[in-house]
């Protein structure tokens, strides 16, 4: 009982975040054909005579980061798609009555509308913002990378083998087996614990079923999951953009108050020596005829890009099209995660610097009341089963037990369309 | 004759080591690269663009103060208030965990203008600094704090905008220069809106929320607070920085601060990461661990016992409590 006050304390604190985030955001576009934006006039320069990328900048198209495999080998979604895809997002989004079975910790994990974690933007006519390799799909992990997913995974399951999750064989458990709890709920983990990532629920950066400190949570819960590059993920972001002759400035306003600020210098000198990290790397800018190229290394083994850490480096290309679109294209690589080099391309559309509807604040640390709760609410449940009053919390899920964490489902028909 | 040869050969010397100066200055500044632009941005404006920072004392105590052992002071073996020893919480630190003394940057006679029961409120904060200092807890800093803490901040000039961005907490604001819709909210960093009087940057700062501090000692406003902030440069390295400060919740006339700004000149010079989120988080969720970190160690090493009161009106922790 405690636990469910606790877990709604911190739901609700959250909600009020993104209520705040969703307030803000521009009027929904769903009624305008993406291909009917009026003519843009021609992409200025600043004063200074440098191309001007200046303003605040979102993206009003939702592309999934990989190509669905369904639509293997097609660079676009033909109309009917678009439409289908468009029908299918809003059917599920805006259903309220989906739940798992009454009182399981899937349908309390998921006891709210969820569906307001995520954008309610408009397909977009790209099957992927990858553009390379040409498949629009994440390449192949090297044996190095499947090993350390694989050891965390192994991990997360483990400390799962004693919930209903597994018990009930949901889609959080899958590849483990139901048992007595393990004793390696003991252990430290096998890496740094970052964010629910790629590879499936719980996959990838290794959120675990375990509350012994903050550490033990994700990023995202710790107010730290701003990461470098940024999709959007399923909340979006604005950025906003002020420069001045050797320097580029963007406010990322992103991940519900989890915002920050990256100054970009525009230098010919190098980078920080190797040993100095950063958790949004080292960034040097240099101008290529239109486009601003930004080099960025030195980040630290706890930052986490879809199974990255320390060894990102990326090779970012800002190029304002016209005056109200930039494409920004980023190429990833680490030779230590992927067999492969990969490129995603995005198109910011530019929003009005009149409204200024962009927010720097409140700031997910300055409420993090839900990290408190969380904690708390742990050691509520150890001083319980202590005292013969609950159930043994090993056998208890508060992290990777599934449920519909951004208003979709893990698997099956009342999944994400773009990304199943 | 004589007298005059010495005169002119004065007058050489002091010539040529002015010469020297600015070759040298000149030397920098090539070295330097960023950390030197034009005097003036391409719109005729003093050039602000750089990374600065203040060099006083003001983020310990904005008024004039001594020296003292510690940021956390207790009675020593004698009682008198001038032979405090440090306290837990610093006492490791030795002479690094002191407090230097300062001149102050309130102008006029150094006094704070606190309306009685507001000087109350500051004399409690000052006390329990350790449990109700904002900064402690990576809290976003607020303006005008965030300008003199002792971390570097950078700005980034343009023709409708200006963005300073802060070390500490990786935070931002933004000085429009232009026409703008106001926050939908109070915030912790203002709305900061500005304009050029002559070669002096005018900002008008509001909407806080009212959760921050001036420093560490204790000086506090509402949201009721109203800066009017002056930039103007000195020398091209170095701005003087002027904020009036009015807060009819708090104080019972407006009053105001000043210092210079100084740019920092080394040639590699750039703003990073203080990211301070993770630093804090033993501070604030240490006590909730199923292992505490901390502990009363025993044998020979010193015991630190550090205190840290949940401030009475939390409404979190009030609400755990029950």
């Amino acid at each position: 009982m405690g636990r469910r006050l606790l877990e709604f304390i911190a739901v609700a604190a959250v909600l009020m975040a993104v209520v705040v985030l969703l307030k803000l955001a521009p009027a929904p576009v769903m009624g305008q054909a993406p291909t009917a934006a009026a003519k843009a006039g021609p992409a200025p320069n600043t004063p200074w005579g440098e191309p001007d990328l200046q303003g605040i900048w979102s993206y009003d198209f939702e592309v999934p980061l990989q190509r669905p495999a369904r639509y293997a080998n097609r660079e676009f979604f033909t109309d009917e798609e678009q439409a289908e895809l468009d029908r299918q997002r809003a059917g599920i989004l805006n259903q309220s009555d989906r739940r798992y079975s009454r009182g399981s910790e899937q349908d309390v994990g998921g006891a709210y509308n969820a569906a307001i974690f995520t954008t309610h933007k408009r397909t977009g006519r790209r099957t992927s913002l990858i553009v390379d390799p040409p498949d629009g799909r994440i390449p192949p992990l090297t044996p190095e990378a499947q090993k350390r997913r694989a050891a965390i995974r192994e991990f997360q399951l483990a400390l799962l083998q004693g919930t209903d999750v597994c018990k009930n064989k949901l889609e959080g458990c899958a590849g483990g087996k139901y048992g007595p709890p393990s004793p390696r709920r003991a252990e430290t983990p096998p890496n740094y614990l970052t964010v629910a990532g790629a590879g499936g629920p719980g996959g990838g950066g290794g959120v675990i079923n375990r509350s012994d400190g903050p550490e033990d949570r994700s990023l995202g819960e710790r107010c730290m999951a701003a990461v470098l590059p940024d999709f959007g993920g399923n909340t979006g972001f604005f950025l906003q953009i002020v420069q001045s002759p050797g320097a580029v400035s963007i406010f990322y306003d992103t991940g519900q108050g989890q915002g920050w600020q990256r100054t970009i210098p525009v230098t010919a000198n190098p980078h920080l020596p190797s040993h100095v990290r950063q958790w949004w790397g080292n960034s040097r800018g240099r101008w290529e005829g239109k486009t601003l190229v930004v080099d960025v290394t030195n980040f630290t083994p706890k930052t986490y890009f879809q199974g990255s850490y320390e060894n990102l480096h990326l090779v970012e290309r800002w190029t304002r099209l016209d005056a109200n679109t930039i494409e920004y294209a980023v190429t990833v690589e680490d030779g230590t995660t992927w067999t492969r080099a990969w490129t995603v391309k995005q198109e910011y559309n530019k929003q009005s610097d009149q409204a200024n509807r962009f927010y720097k604040e409140p700031r997910c640390h300055e409420g993090n009341y839900g990290m408190v709760a969380l904690l708390a609410g742990a050691r509520a449940e150890e001083r319980a089963f202590a005292q013969g009053r609950g159930p043994d919390p090993a056998t208890m899920c508060t992290a990777g037990c599934g449920g519909f964490a951004a208003g979709f489902a893990d698997t099956g028909e009342q999944s994400n369309p773009l990304t199943r | 004759m004589r007298q005059w040869s010495t005169g002119s050969m004065i007058a050489v010397a002091v010539a040529a080591a002015a010469v020297t100066a600015v070759i040298s200055v000149s030397m920098t500044r090539r070295a330097g690269q960023a950390a030197s632009p034009a005097a003036r941005t391409a719109d005729g404006k003093p050039n602000f663009s750089g990374i600065w920072q203040a060099l006083n004392e003001a983020h310990w105590d904005l008024q004039a103060h001594d020296a003292r052992p510690g940021a956390v002071t207790q009675q020593g073996v004698y009682p008198y208030a001038y032979a405090q020893v440090p306290a837990a919480p610093v006492l490791a630190l030795g002479a690094a965990g002191g407090v230097p003394g300062s001149l102050g940057v309130v102008e006029g006679d150094g006094q704070i203008p606190y309306a009685p029961e507001a000087a109350a409120i500051k004399k409690e904060n000052a006390e329990h600094w350790i449990d109700r200092d904002p900064e402690l807890k990576c809290y976003l800093p607020g303006i005008p704090r965030a300008m003199y803490m002792p971390y570097p901040f950078q700005i980034v000039q343009s023709t409708n905008k200006i963005n300073m961005a802060y070390a500490f907490t990786s935070t931002a604001r933004t000085i429009h220069l232009d026409q703008v819709e106001g926050p939908p909210d109070d915030t912790y960093m203002g709305h900061s809106v500005g304009r050029w009087e002559g070669d002096t940057l005018v900002v008008d700062v509001t909407n806080f929320n009212g959760k921050n501090w001036f420093d560490r000692a204790g000086n506090f406003h509402s949201d009721a607070l109203h800066l009017v902030e002056r930039f103007t440069p000195i020398t091209p390295d170095a701005i003087r920085y002027e904020v009036t400060i009015e807060d009819p919740k708090v104080f019972t006339r407006p009053w105001k601060i000043s210092m210079p700004l100084y740019r920092r000149l080394e040639p590699n010079i750039e703003l990073l990461e203080y990211r301070c989120i993770e630093f804090v988080e033993e501070f604030l969720y240490g006590n909730l661990r199923k292992q505490p970190l901390v502990k009363r160690w025993e044998g020979d090493t010193i015991i630190v016992d550090i205190t840290r009161k949940v401030p009475p009106g939390d409404k979190l922790y009030e609400w755990y409590r029950r």
